[in-house]
């Protein structure tokens, strides 16, 4: 039974080494997210998405560009056309693997062999949320730049293709991103209040999509002061476009709807640490 | 050393754990018995914080688990060997668990040799018996090295060799002077295992001893005979004040005559001229000595009766 004990130099004793914290907690979940397939078809399927999204309206544009009146040609946003698709459709994707960053954890019940690892509940969430985040942000970049300049060399027979020097068009490429990385982290959070996936992306889907359809049938007047409030629906728009000329007046600009998405996105992910730290496992 | 001082846990209205206090010392196997529902696992729970109890402490070294600096060098578990992502590599489970704990990556092949998965290391656990399952917990449970293990029904639903292993484990463990904390509700068990037995039922505290004192005081002592003349005997040994059960000429278990010693059966036997085929002591099974003891806590859990003492066998302290 020797073989037990683990050898000279393998292991510190509990005096002798330090407190288990954060550094850690961070390579573990880092550890989790990269060793399980998941992440890697939710991601696949994000910049595929984002990237096919580009492709194809890209080229639509091009191939009735001819017959397109002035009129509608103004109003063309080739930054948008390029990137509206990641922040579209990597919405849906990145809220899957966002609440599965946490519910796995209930649904296996990972969780308790977590947390006896490593008690300190709000360095686990901490730890979790910051690699989901980073592993989303990244990824999200990339699909977001790469859709970017695709688009433009699609549209560059157009005449209109954009450029990163132009106005707006830095904050729309990133903001695509962003806004994909804040979907997830809401998602992250109501995961964990939920603790259950269906519940969770059921959650993610109607706040996102279905709050903001159902706004639509209140009386116009009370929509046009409600829109610039609502998570998902129009926010896409705003953080996407570059051109003043398609601005929503509803709603705040697009830092504006950051600030508001991001609030809701921090109050999830505070109750859902708040729950963590007060019920038991 | 594991510590509960008036430990209570409330879901409701209903005390899954009543006030509850022990100490499990090291160097040897503690047993933590009682029926289905009598609170083990929740015990287990909150000893390592997973669940904040309505009442009282309980502390691993003195101290809280959340409040250990480094959990996994001090207490290694296994509540439930199912509870991992089964889409992950059991080396990767095991990495991911010793990363929080800076445990280096070596010792995680370690361990993963110790309890023989080391050939199925790159594979997902999904895919994994019951038997690797439990093994795949126990290596995560010795990865710190810690000198506090707790195992929740560990040989529920393995094969003779798969509990064997365990049996073995465990003993092994505490040879080496840990601390070893194992629940049951198999007695059959606990028997060739724990040397020491904390037995509780509706979540209250029903004994906490030695094992081989829980067997003795649970039930008396009783000899086994056979003879061709059953009858005869049962007359004679009842005359000289014993008790006996079972009999009949067809049972082949012969008499089970208490109250008298072996010596003091063999010569009434002879006096009487009465022929004796077999004749050996027969140790109260802990199975019957638990059903005995945990009575009253099933009873109640049936059905709302008066509400009774339990009686406190050998407390320790």
């Amino acid at each position: 039974m020797a073989a037990i004990a683990s050898q000279e130099g393998s292991r510190r004793g509990p005096a002798d080494g330090p407190r288990a914290g954060s550094a850690g907690t961070l390579r573990s979940e880092f550890t989790k997210i990269r060793s399980v397939r998941s992440t890697y078809w939710t991601l696949f399927l994000l910049v595929v998405a984002g990237i096919a999204w580009s492709v194809a309206y890209c080229a639509g544009e091009v191939s009735h560009w001819s017959t397109t009146p002035a009129q509608q040609r103004l109003g063309f946003d080739p930054t948008q056309a390029s990137i509206v698709g990641l922040a579209l459709l990597g919405q849906l994707v990145i809220v899957v693997l966002g609440t599965l960053a946490i519910t796995s954890e209930y649904s296996t019940g990972m969780i308790r062999t977590s947390l006896t690892v490593m008690p300190r509940r709000g360095v686990l969430y901490g730890a979790k949320a910051a690699v989901f985040t980073a592993a989303a942000l990244i990824v999200a970049l990339l699909t977001s730049f790469a859709s970017f300049f695709i688009g433009q060399a699609l549209l560059t027979s157009t005449h209109v293709s954009a450029t990163l020097s132009q106005p707006n068009v830095w904050r729309a490429v990133i903001g695509a991103a962003l806004y994909v990385a804040l979907c997830g982290l809401f998602a992250f959070g109501l995961g964990a209040i939920l603790r259950s996936t269906a519940g969770a992306m059921t959650a993610a889907y109607g706040l996102l999509f279905l709050v903001p359809q159902l706004a639509k049938a209140l009386p116009s007047g009370w929509y046009a002061d409600l829109d610039r409030w609502l998570p998902g629906g129009d926010v896409v728009n705003a953080i996407t476009g570059t051109q003043n000329v398609n601005a929503n007046a509803n709603l705040f600009s697009a830092w504006g709807e950051f600030a508001v998405f991001g609030t809701y996105t921090a109050i999830v992910l505070i109750a859902g640490l708040v729950l963590l730290l007060r019920r038991d496992a | 050393m594991i510590e509960a001082r008036g430990l209570t846990k409330r879901y409701a209205s209903v005390a899954a754990v009543d006030d509850l206090s022990f100490r499990i010392r090291p160097g040897i196997v503690t047993g933590f018995l009682g029926p289905n529902g009598a609170g083990k696992t929740t015990t287990m729970r909150l000893i390592l914080g997973l669940d904040h109890p309505t009442a009282g402490t309980v502390t691993i070294n003195g101290r809280a688990h959340p409040r250990l600096p480094r959990p996994m060098h001090e207490v290694g578990a296994l509540l439930d060997a199912r509870a991992v992502h089964g889409g992950r590599s059991a080396r990767n489970h095991l990495l991911c668990l010793a990363q929080t704990n800076g445990i280096p990556r070596r010792r995680v092949d370690e361990v993963l040799g110790v309890v023989g998965l080391a050939g199925v290391a790159a594979k997902r656990s999904k895919g994994f018996s019951l038997g690797m399952s439990q093994r795949l917990g126990i290596a995560a449970a010795l990865l710190g090295d810690p000198q506090i293990l707790m195992f929740d029904e560990p040989v529920n639903g393995l094969d003779p060799e798969g509990i064997l292993w365990i049996r073995t484990l465990m003993r092994g463990l505490a040879a080496e002077g840990r601390t070893v904390f194992v629940s049951s509700h198999l007695m059959s068990e606990m028997e060739h295992t724990a040397d020491h037995v904390v037995v509780i039922g509706r979540g209250r505290l029903i004994a906490d001893c030695a094992m081989a004192e829980f067997i003795a005081r649970s039930s008396g002592q009783a000899v086994l005979v056979r003879t061709p003349e059953p009858d005869a005997l049962a007359r004679a040994v009842t005359a000289a004040g014993a008790r006996v059960a079972g009999a009949g000429d067809g049972d082949p278990r012969g008499l089970e005559v208490s109250g008298l010693t072996e010596e003091r059966i063999g010569d009434i036997a002879f006096a009487h001229g009465i022929r004796l085929h077999h004749m050996a002591p027969s140790r109260a099974s802990l199975e019957q000595a638990f059903m005995e003891l945990t009575a009253d806590s099933v009873e109640y859990h049936a059905g709302p009766a008066a509400s009774r003492q339990p009686s406190h066998v050998g407390m320790e302290n």
